[in-house]
């Protein structure tokens, strides 16, 4: 039973990776990359390296997010900026 | 005079809910766990206080 | 092979699958909806787990789950507001479904543990998960106003 827990979450994984992959808008990528951390938290914790498991949830679920999207709205920010001034 | 008050009563308030709250959520309970737990909660009372007050100040 | 294994099986399956799904395509709505959803159920299926393989520190995963997921989750609420601004999603169905079922999960793994601080953790979990989830969604349908993204950095 194990084993099956074990292929599903490495099979959740592949999927929210490939997703990661495929999505291109940076904004809709954070989301995904946050899913992505999740699937990767759950597959820590089955194959029983919990601590591993805590620093992903504690890394992936608030703080990649924010920077990207910070980044992402300060290069728009600066990109309207300069093209304003054009 | 009654500004300083409180201010001190609702960071107590928030020492003793984090205090116990992290008492609740440890595994076992000793004295330097009770230590660290307590001096976590007093910065954490502080900042929360000052959230609260940057908050509600808006 | 216990019954909480095949609980926490079914419970990533079922409840992980469509949250991928959703997440990688549809409207910006639904996806941020599905992230929302999906830190719910991954904190139930860490609860899961740990009963599943007796070890109690694994609650701890759940407890910074239950903290962690719902600010993610207002993160996005916050810096997407102006593209989520035209049509909020309202998740009202799932907020009930994470609801009950954390519920569910929550009283049986209680009654499983037996009382004492183990018992009075769970439940604080429970009632951090939902009062998160609750808070999260709200948040998403554009229920606090006055927290919109300013034009200013």
């Amino acid at each position: 039973m194990t084993d099956a827990l074990t292929l599903v979450s490495l099979l959740l994984v592949a999927a929210s990776a490939t997703a990661a992959v495929a999505v291109r808008d940076p904004a809709r990528q954070a989301l995904v990359l946050a899913v992505l951390g999740l699937a990767l938290a759950v597959l820590f914790t089955v194959v029983q390296a919990p601590d591993v498991g805590l620093s992903q949830l504690a890394v992936g679920s608030a703080l990649t997010p924010l920077l990207i999207l910070l980044s992402v709205r300060k290069v728009r920010r600066r990109g309207q900026h300069e093209g304003g001034d054009r | 005079m009654g500004r300083a008050a409180a201010v001190a009563a609702e960071v107590l308030a928030w020492w003793l809910l984090l205090t116990g709250a992290w008492l609740v959520l440890i595994s076992t309970v000793d004295a330097l766990e009770y230590l660290v737990g307590a001096s976590a909660a007093l910065l954490a009372a502080v900042a929360a206080q000052a959230a609260r007050r940057a908050m509600s100040g808006r | 092979m216990n019954g909480w294994l095949v609980a926490a099986t079914v419970l990533l399956a079922a409840g992980f699958g469509p949250v991928v799904w959703g997440v990688a395509t549809g409207p910006l709505e639904r996806r941020v909806v599905a992230q929302n959803f999906g830190t719910s159920v991954v904190c139930l299926v860490m609860l899961l787990l740990s009963q599943a393989y007796v070890r109690p520190s694994y609650v701890d995963l759940a407890l910074v789950l239950a903290v962690l997921g719902p600010a993610g989750t207002l993160v996005y609420a916050r810096l997407l507001a102006d593209d989520l601004g035209d049509d909020p999603p309202h998740a009202n169905l799932l907020t009930v479904v994470a609801a009950s079922a954390a519920t569910v999960i929550v009283v049986a793994m209680c009654v499983a543990t037996g009382p004492g601080r183990a018992t009075v953790k769970l439940v604080l979990i429970g009632v951090l998960l939902v009062a998160g989830n609750v808070i999260a969604s709200r948040a998403l349908a554009g229920g606090f106003p006055g927290a919109g993204a300013s034009t200013r950095d």
